[in-house]
């Protein structure tokens, strides 16, 4: 899968998960300070993605990644 | 005064009377800080403009939110940032941008977490410099101000405290809301009421300065745990005691911390941070409370009523022993009783009942009821003997505790110059006195002698106040080059101690009295040096890997002749070899042996926050025995090198008593102010003995016996 169509799935399921327009998803757009995710929110997006890309990711380090280009690029490196 | 320290001064007016605050990270979650924050500045009645700030939220509290700070088209003065640490440098960013000027970070998880947290503060520190904005925080509670012009309570306590004249700033957070609820119950007000966490910019020195502005702001109340710069908070809180007449009252944590007890000098393993920490504090009018409680017994005596001209007091109770219980503690804390005029005593004779003790302490008796203590209360303070009256009551049955109460309200309002203190003993059924006493800002205190204690603060601050600015000689004549020279070279050569003869020389250069002296590498040196010299003298053995010689026998006194010279030099040798073998020895140190005197030790070390402290106290072998020792941070005067003599337990036996002549005062106190300009000047001593300084008869003077110098 390359990383284009990986964007558009995690963006699609930011989307769903915070409830907001997926257009107004920026590349680079922040979890929490553009999204406004709040904590809880950001372990239901983990567990979105793993269903989404049918992955189990280090909760600890999925935690630390902050932006949609991040998340992007840690979620392709399990579906290499 | 810093860029930064200026910066901060304009920008905290902003802080603490904002026109308009924008809370940055709001949530419509009810029960988080994000969303209490907001609603607490909403329900207190801010006179100003709110603007929460989230990119989840259109309304929050029914007010309109903000995806970004940038999109509010009105300016701010305050933004308070309440996003999880990982994000506060985007919203601090957005701040800059924007053209705030001071902002709050409430969030934790910085400084407190470890590296990843301290990465996070530098960050912060970088987007305020380059904005010129300044940071409270991050890691605190916020703010609050009840100034009822503003009502702005910017924090995530529970309530807003009470209007007053007590400004509080606090390092913890959470001690923050215990102290509000504390105040609370006995309607303590607060002027302003400051968390500064982290303090990664804004600190202690930069909020107290302004608070010594404050004109809302009578007595300043800090609560610390780490001083970064000993020195400029001395300066400021002097600066404002001296210059604004304002209590400052701190009560550091940490009393103890352990940190001296593997230190090399006598003075290294006495001066531990608290005692230093201690001694700065007086040295700069600042008070030290042990707890809460103590903090605001001072604190309600300083902001309640006037300071008292002098220490007599009158008591007057309602029963005899508590009466006796107040006697004792008032004269243990200093304070004397006051003896009544004629016409007072003639006026309670005549208006009191006969059964009644109209001495002080006055007894008004058991069955007493609110017009004894109006007579009782009246006429003391009338009386120009008395500078203070306690008022004492315990819970009779007939005792009309809530009349009594208003009757004490009503009489200190009438005389009012003179301060009142109260102790209503008990707890239930005097409650509903003791309310009325706090409601109309009578102190009162559950025990008397907590009553005596802080009068006997307000006291002594007052007392301290009428004094002049200190003075420190600076001494001319000092052979600093020298000094200089051999400490650096010391330094140099990787040495971390000077042995005696070395620090007798720089001891020496600084006008300190040392004898004649020299040192002998064979016996028939020694004796060439002793003859020199004169009989008797003293052998020392010399060695960088000897820290305290006596432990090793490698000290012979009194020594009178070329043949006890020689014995003396052959033992000191094989005493070390065989008490600390290995031991290098670089000599045998001879000196003039001094006649019999007191023995003093005077010593340096150079703390981290206060920078160069000075040790005076007994001396001899038996020093971390007894610890009769007192600090003082240098320089040092002459009036503040004379309370240090007078400070210890065994001043008596410097000064004569019981037919001990006096010794020479007047050559203690040159000393302990030539060590002092040394301490100041010498930044390469670490620490520093003279141990002794053997202190001769009154006007014969004192002499070094032994020194060392750690680099």
């Amino acid at each position: 899968m390359d990383k284009k169509e990986v964007q558009k799935r995690v963006k699609n399921v930011v989307a769903k998960v915070l409830k907001i327009n997926e257009a107004e998803i920026a590349d680079d757009a922040n979890f929490i300070f553009d999204l406004g995710a709040g904590s809880l929110q950001s372990v239901q997006l983990i567990a979105a993605f793993e269903e989404e890309f049918d992955i189990e990711m280090d909760e600890d380090k999925a935690l630390e990644v902050q932006t949609i280009s991040d998340s992007v690029d840690f979620i392709a490196s399990y579906l290499e | 005064m810093t860029t930064r320290f200026k910066i901060h001064q304009k920008n905290l007016k902003k802080f603490i009377y904002p026109d308009s605050v924008a809370i940055i990270g709001a949530n419509n979650v009810k029960g988080t800080v994000p969303h209490d924050i907001l609603l607490n500045i909403l329900n207190t009645g801010f006179n100003g403009k709110i603007f929460p700030v989230s990119p989840g939220e259109k309304f929050i509290a029914e007010v309109k939110a903000y995806k970004y700070v940038v999109d509010i088209a009105d300016p701010i003065d305050l933004a308070i940032i309440v996003f999880p640490s990982s994000v506060c440098h985007l919203a601090l960013e957005q701040c800059g941008q924007k053209g705030i000027k001071a902002v709050i970070i409430i969030s934790a998880g910085f400084k407190e977490v470890g590296e990843a947290g301290i990465e996070r503060e530098k960050k912060l520190k970088e987007i305020a410099e380059k904005y010129d904005m300044s940071i409270i925080g991050p890691n605190c509670l916020g703010i609050i101000n009840t100034d009822p012009g503003l009502n702005l309570n910017a924090s995530f306590a529970r309530k807003m405290p009470e209007e007053g004249n007590i400004g509080f700033l606090s390092q913890s957070g959470a001690l923050c809301t215990a102290v509000l609820d504390y105040a609370r119950a006995k309607h303590i007000g607060f002027s302003k009421f400051i968390s500064f966490g982290n303090k990664v910019d804004i600190n202690e020195i930069d909020l107290l300065y302004y608070l010594g502005d404050d004109e809302k702001t009578k007595v300043i109340l800090i609560y610390l745990e780490e001083i970064r710069d000993g020195r400029a908070l001395m300066k400021t809180a002097s600066d404002i005691i001296s210059k604004r007449g304002k209590p400052i009252l701190i009560l550091k944590a940490g009393r103890t911390t352990a940190g001296a007890s593997a230190a090399a000098s006598h003075t290294g393993s006495l001066a531990g941070s608290d005692e230093i920490c201690d001694a700065a504090f007086e040295q700069a009018g600042i008070i030290r409370c042990d707890n809460i409680e103590e903090m605001f017994n001072n604190a309600i005596a300083f902001s309640y009523q006037p300071l008292p001209e002098n220490k007599r007091i009158a008591i007057i109770t309602n029963a005899g022993g508590p009466g006796v219980l107040t006697t004792d503690a008032a004269i243990d804390e200093g304070l004397e009783l006051a003896g009544f005029s004629e016409d007072t005593t003639k006026i309670l004779k005549k208006n009191l009942p006969a059964t009644a003790n109209i001495k002080n302490p006055i007894d008004v008796i058991g069955d007493a009821r609110d017009d004894r203590y109006n007579i009782a209360m009246s006429n003391t303070f009338k009386d120009d003997n008395v500078d203070g009256v306690f008022v004492i009551l315990t819970p009779q049955s007939m005792t009309d505790i809530d009349l009594i109460a208003h009757e004490v309200v009503k009489v200190s309002g009438k005389y009012n110059n003179k301060p009142v203190y109260t102790s209503f003993m008990g707890e239930a059924d005097v409650s509903v006195g003791i309310d009325i006493l706090q409601r109309n800002k009578i102190p009162h205190y559950s025990l008397p002698e907590n009553m005596c204690k802080s009068f006997a603060c307000v006291y002594n601050f007052k007392k301290r106040s009428n004094h002049k600015a200190l003075e420190t000689k600076v001494f001319t004549g000092i052979d600093k080059i020298m000094a200089h020279t051999v400490l650096n070279e010391a330094i140099k050569t990787g040495r971390s101690y000077l042995p005696e003869e070395e620090s007798v020389r720089i001891i020496e250069s600084y006008g300190l009295p040392v004898l004649e002296n020299g040192v002998a590498n064979s016996k028939e040196q020694a004796v060439y040096i002793a003859d020199k010299i004169g009989y008797p003298v003293v052998m020392k053995v010399i060695s960088d890997d000897i820290v305290h010689k006596f432990d090793v026998k490698g000290v012979v006194l009194n020594i009178k002749s070329a043949k006890e010279v020689q014995e003396a030099y052959t033992s000191i040798r094989e005493n070390v070899e065989r008490l600390q073998p290995g031991a290098r020895i670089k000599g045998i140190f001879v000196t003039k042996m001094i006649p019999a005197g007191e023995e003093v030790i005077l010593g340096i070390k150079r703390d981290p926050s206060f920078g160069p402290v000075i040790m005076f106290g007994l001396g001899g072998i038996f020093v971390e025995i007894f610890k009769d020792v007192c600090f003082r941070v240098a320089p040092v005067g002459k009036q503040v090198a004379s309370s240090m003599i007078q400070q210890l337990k065994t001043y008596q036996i410097l000064s004569g008593k019981r037919g001990n002549p006096p010794r020479d005062i007047e050559a203690i106190l040159d000393c302990i102010m030539r060590l002092s300009q040394m301490a100041v000047e010498c930044p390469q001593i670490q620490e520093l003995d003279i141990n002794p300084l053997i202190v001769l008869d009154e006007n014969k003077g004192c002499f070094v016996a032994d020194a060392k110098i750690m680099l």
